[in-house]
């Protein structure tokens, strides 16, 4: 037990003041004859969903330090690529150690291409393939959902979530393995969106049942303040109390795409392309780099890089995690918990 | 026992399956060009290596029908039905055109292999999360609690073929501790004796090790919902209740913090037997993720199929068990259901 | 009337927070006496709720208390409750001393049905099973809940209102003598509450009980309790029976939450009539805690804290200007009386 017991005391204290302050705001924002302007109101959202988070996320050190290596990865994928020269063979001398020769620090592989430039050639397409991957999976996501949600009880809600529930039991590697078989694609953009299709199910109930407990809100809000539809309501509450899951789920699905494609592209399963962290793990295994000490560091320096891009990815996550946590809290203690209670 | 329920998860189950065979049949005629043209070639080519002579239409289209269970000169209504048929009536799932023995003979050879390393990975992974969980959240905030934070997620972040890679490294290759390879050892001899078990726990060591990491992200979850539970009324109600400790750290906190990690539990099933394919590989262990990779580079359509419809049938199985036994342990589920 | 159960002297309950310590308890004096209902009304922040817990020596962690609680069981020598052994603190609770709070709506564990709760119960406190059971029934049934649903009932299967009386039947399994009541009725309609408050007048008179009863809903306690006792600011300002609290309140806090109640029957809460905000548990408050929102308040409220004066036998009060309150602060039948003349 912690003193977030106690905290939670001091904020029941002064919970009464805070619902006055809520009900303000919705009288103030939700008006039909809307006296605030859009771009009032545009720079109100970005504030709650976008500015606040930040500044929250700057004093979280898991959040600060994600998005600082995240940055770092996004800055090699770009500007990196134009730096660092691009690898051929021989254009260093080939299994040269690490930490030895400033051209090469990374040390070389059995070709005589450059690590580190191998490493940083690379990371563009990984780069496409995890925003395709999570855009794919959590544009899918989002889409179910709220169709699922708004259209709670109908056809079209059975069907999307029997779906749902069919994708979230197929063991997804398999699938995406015979996908990835029979379709080849050799595109990144591509990759990722294969990876991305068995990616969403998760998110998609989560999105549902926000849209549900909203909903329920709504409901109870509107009828306590007439002249407000629940559609107003919906539409003013949905991407604020989606944000949290989306950036979340974001995060974990970019993760889950680069473990799965270094995985495949590593056992061969993907086809070969010439820059790839997996198919340097691939290349190096083949050249018995576990077993040569000389030729270690051409497998752990792909392990490394993708162990920091999950980390910073994980970190971020996490970061999110508590900071949306605490802007929910303030807002409504009582629904920040996905879970509807049975007796309903 | 709720019939409704039970209904209910059990059509959610055969649902599964159902799609999960009509995928295949789609996937076949995906294939660029028809399911024929494309194994045509990959059959001539099987065929020229054992020697045969030349093949006409209505003979390939034959071997094709033989090998997936498809009979491309019928009408596609048709031959959706015969695949059907022949899957769930005649439990055939076509055969191998590599290894030229029915898939399903090849597959179920396999699949206790994989059960093996892949319910001893789950288990331990889940039983250690819980347990790390339940001691970080007693202890929150404490140095031991924000250490094991740290650790895991340091290791969340590591894909647990990485893990793999280098336990093999450390435990195999630098230190001879364990195989880093195969089933069991090649001179032992198979049958009911202590060498051969031991031999085959030994080689399983690894693949399990490295596939538990999948489970391990749990007990951050774990941590959650016991401190969570903690805070609930009922704990100070029981507490207030002057019951022993004993009892409230089982049946209060236990129960209700692992309760919600049951349905975790569930989809982490599919989950674990994914990995099989990248774990097998690697640790060249001899279950259908193995089979299924070598079917990938032999271009082996009909066994596949087959591996993913059984990946598939297996996780469906197991998520059906823990879906009905959960039941039992959440009294709650008969009332609610899908609507969470 | 003045034989004790309980004596709490100079208790003082802290927590260590981010922004420095609170201290939601100071310095509190107080009798329970032996088979009375005692009422402790504040507003919700007051810390009535920490001086409820920690009678039981059941305040949260990592809240601390300090100063002595003294129980004094009818028969045997007293129990310094601050002083317990896990063990001892564990047999103490439910045997002697049984607590019903706010969150009773979800005090059972979800996943047992109610009849294991008794169960479990009477097994860690080396009862007799069926001797309990059979108790558990006639319990049940005297807060006319049917025995046989309730017991083979999940806690879900239930309603609130059934709830919250399964857990008054639990709270007397143990023949406990003193029940602490922290806003039993808080989430429950106004029927329901009207039956419960009822239910505890029959409950106190055939099982010899003593009752604290903590609220905010003041014309509740009026028809309920013997005496009073106000808490405001994580201090007792006024104690009193409660015919002299409503007719002769001394303390000008006191008299502005009856003049703010006006036909005794809206709970303090829902007032908001009380000018000024809730005093900070962080802040160390120099002088009298209700300085800030009262209208008596001079130099001397502001630098001194006043103390506990008697002004009868059974009515204390904390103000320097008690004399000046019933003038300052008039409740609603003075206003008439006047209105009258």
């Amino acid at each position: 037990m912690d003193s977030s017991i106690h905290e939670s005391l001091l904020e029941v204290a002064m919970s009464s003041r805070d619902d006055a302050v809520d009900l303000e705001e919705l009288f103030e924002s939700s008006d039909e004859y809307d006296p605030v302007p859009r771009a009032e109101r545009l720079r109100r959202w970005l504030d709650l969903s976008v500015l606040a988070p930040a500044r929250v996320a700057i004093n979280d050190w898991r959040a600060l330090i994600g998005t600082i290596i995240l940055g770092c990865y996004l800055v090699v994928g770009t500007v990196g690529v134009v730096v660092v020269e691009r690898p051929y063979s021989d254009v260093a001398p080939r299994n040269a150690p690490p930490f030895q020769n400033l051209e090469y620090i990374l040390g070389t592989d059995t070709v005589g291409q450059p690590i580190g430039a191998l490493l940083v050639h690379a990371t563009p397409a990984m780069l496409k393939m995890i925003f395709a991957g999570a855009m794919v999976s959590v544009g899918l996501a989002a889409l179910v959902g709220l169709l699922s949600g708004f259209m709670r009880d109908t056809l079209v809600d059975t069907v999307l979530m029997s779906i749902t529930d069919v994708i979230i039991t197929i063991p997804g590697l398999p699938l995406v393995i015979v996908l990835l078989a029979i379709f080849e694609p050799e595109n990144p953009y591509m990759v990722g969106v294969l990876l991305g299709l068995d990616n969403w199910p998760g998110l998609a109930r989560t999105v549902r049942s926000q849209v549900l407990s909203i909903r329920e809100e709504a409901y109870v809000e509107a009828s306590k303040i007439m002249g407000l539809s629940t559609l107003t309501i919906l539409r003013r509450d949905l991407l604020g109390q989606l944000m949290p899951y989306i950036t979340i789920n974001s995060a974990l699905s970019s993760r889950r795409i680069i473990f799965e494609s270094v995985g495949l592209y590593f056992i061969g399963v993907l086809p070969f392309t010439t820059f790839n962290w997996g198919v340097m793990m691939n290349m190096a295994y083949q050249n018995h780099a576990l077993t040569r000490p000389d030729r270690l560091h051409y497998l752990l320096f792909p392990m490394a890089t993708i162990f920091l891009m999950s980390f910073g990815l994980v970190l971020f996550s996490q970061g999110m995690d508590s900071v949306f946590n605490v802007r929910l809290q303030a807002r409504h203690a009582s629904t920040t918990d996905g879970e509807v209670t049975s007796d309903e | 026992m709720n019939w409704n329920y039970f209904i209910k998860r059990f059509g959610q189950a055969v649902l599964t399956l159902a799609a999960t065979i009509t995928l295949s049949f789609v996937l076949y005629h995906a294939m660029p060009g028809s399911p024929a043209e494309s194994l045509k070639n990959v059959i001539l080519s099987q065929q020229a290596a054992s020697g045969s002579g030349t093949v006409d239409l209505e003979r390939l289209n034959r071997m094709v029908s033989m090998y997936t269970n498809i009979q491309p000169d019928e009408p596609l209504h048709v031959q959706y039905y015969q695949y059907i048929h022949q899957i769930v009536i005649e439990g055939s799932l076509g055969t191998s055109i590599y290894e030229n023995k029915p898939v399903t003979e090849l597959i179920f050879e396999r699949v206790p292999w994989s059960m093996f390393i892949s319910v001893y990975a789950l288990t331990i992974g889940y039983s250690l999360s819980i347990l790390i969980g339940s001691v970080m959240a007693y202890t929150e905030k404490s140095r031991f609690d924000s250490v094991s934070s740290s650790i895991i997620i340091g290791l969340n972040s590591v894909p647990y073929y990485i893990v793999g890679l280098l336990l093999i490294y450390v435990l195999a290759i630098q230190n001879e501790f364990f195989p880093y390879g195969g089933r069991v050892g090649s001179n032992v001899a198979a049958g009911f004796n202590v060498t051969f078990m031991q031999s085959i726990i030994w080689h399983a060591v690894l693949p399990v090790v490295s596939m538990s990491m999948l489970g391990l992200g749990g007990a951050l979850t774990m941590r959650g919902n016991a401190v969570r539970v903690l805070g609930e009324d009922y704990l100070r109600v029981a507490t207030l209740r002057g019951l022993r400790r004993s009892r409230i750290a089982t049946q209060y906190v236990g129960r209700n913090a692992i309760l919600p990690m049951y349905t975790q539990f569930m989809i982490g099933i599919a989950g674990v037997f994914s990995s099989a394919v990248i774990v097998e590989q690697i640790f060249t262990y001899p279950g259908v993720g193995l089979l299924m990779y070598n079917a990938i580079q032999t271009q082996d359509y009909p066994l596949l199929m087959g591996s993913l419809i059984i990946f598939t049938t297996v996780t469906v199985i197991g998520i059906f068990i823990a879906d009905v036994t959960y039941g039992f342990v959440d009294p709650r589920i008969s009332a609610g259901g899908s609507d969470e | 009337m003045s034989d004790p159960i309980f004596e709490v002297r100079n208790l003082d309950v802290s927590f260590a927070g981010s922004r420095g310590t609170s201290r939601v308890v100071r310095d509190v004096d107080l009798d329970v006496y032996r088979e009375e209902t005692l009422g402790i009304v504040g507003e919700s922040g007051s810390g009535k709720s920490m001086l409820a817990s920690a009678l039981l020596n059941a305040v949260v962690e990592p809240g601390t208390t300090t100063g002595s609680v003294t129980y004094r069981p009818p028969d045997g020598p007293a129990v310094s409750v601050l002083e317990l052994s896990e063990q001892e603190l564990r047999r103490f609770r439910w045997e002697e001393i049984a607590m019903v709070f706010q969150g009773a709506m979800s005090s059972f564990n979800p996943v047992m049905r109610i009849r294991r709760h008794f169960r479990e119960t009477l097994q860690d406190h080396n009862r007799n099973i069926e001797a309990g059971l059979e108790r558990a029934e006639s319990l049940l049934e005297s807060v006319y809940l049917d025995p046989d649903r309730v017991l083979d009932a999940y806690p879900h299967e239930l309603s609130g209102g059934m709830k919250q009386r399964a857990l008054i039947a639990l709270s007397l399994l143990l023949e406990p003598q003193v029940i602490v009541m922290d806003e039993p009725t808080a989430a429950l309609d106004l029927l329901m509450q009207r039956s419960i408050v009822s239910l505890l007048e029959e409950l106190q008179a055939t099982h010899d009980l003593t009752i604290v009863f903590i609220t905010h809903d003041l014309p509740l306690l009026t028809k309920l309790a013997d005496r009073l006792t106000v808490m405001y600011a994580f201090q007792l300002i006024e104690t009193a029976t409660v015919d002299t609290i409503l007719y002769d309140a001394a303390h000008p806090y006191t008299r502005a939450l009856l003049s703010a109640t006006p036909d005794l029957d809206v709970a303090v809460d829902e007032m908001h009539a009380i000018d000024g905000t809730k005093p900070d548990p962080v802040e160390a408050i120099a002088g009298c805690s209700y300085h800030p929102r009262c209208p008596l308040a001079d130099e001397q409220c502001v630098r001194t804290e006043p103390p506990s004066t008697n002004h009868s036998e059974h009515h204390t009060a904390s103000c320097f200007h008690h004399e000046r309150a019933p003038a300052a602060v008039p409740i609603r039948g003075d206003d008439l009386e006047e209105a009258d003349r």
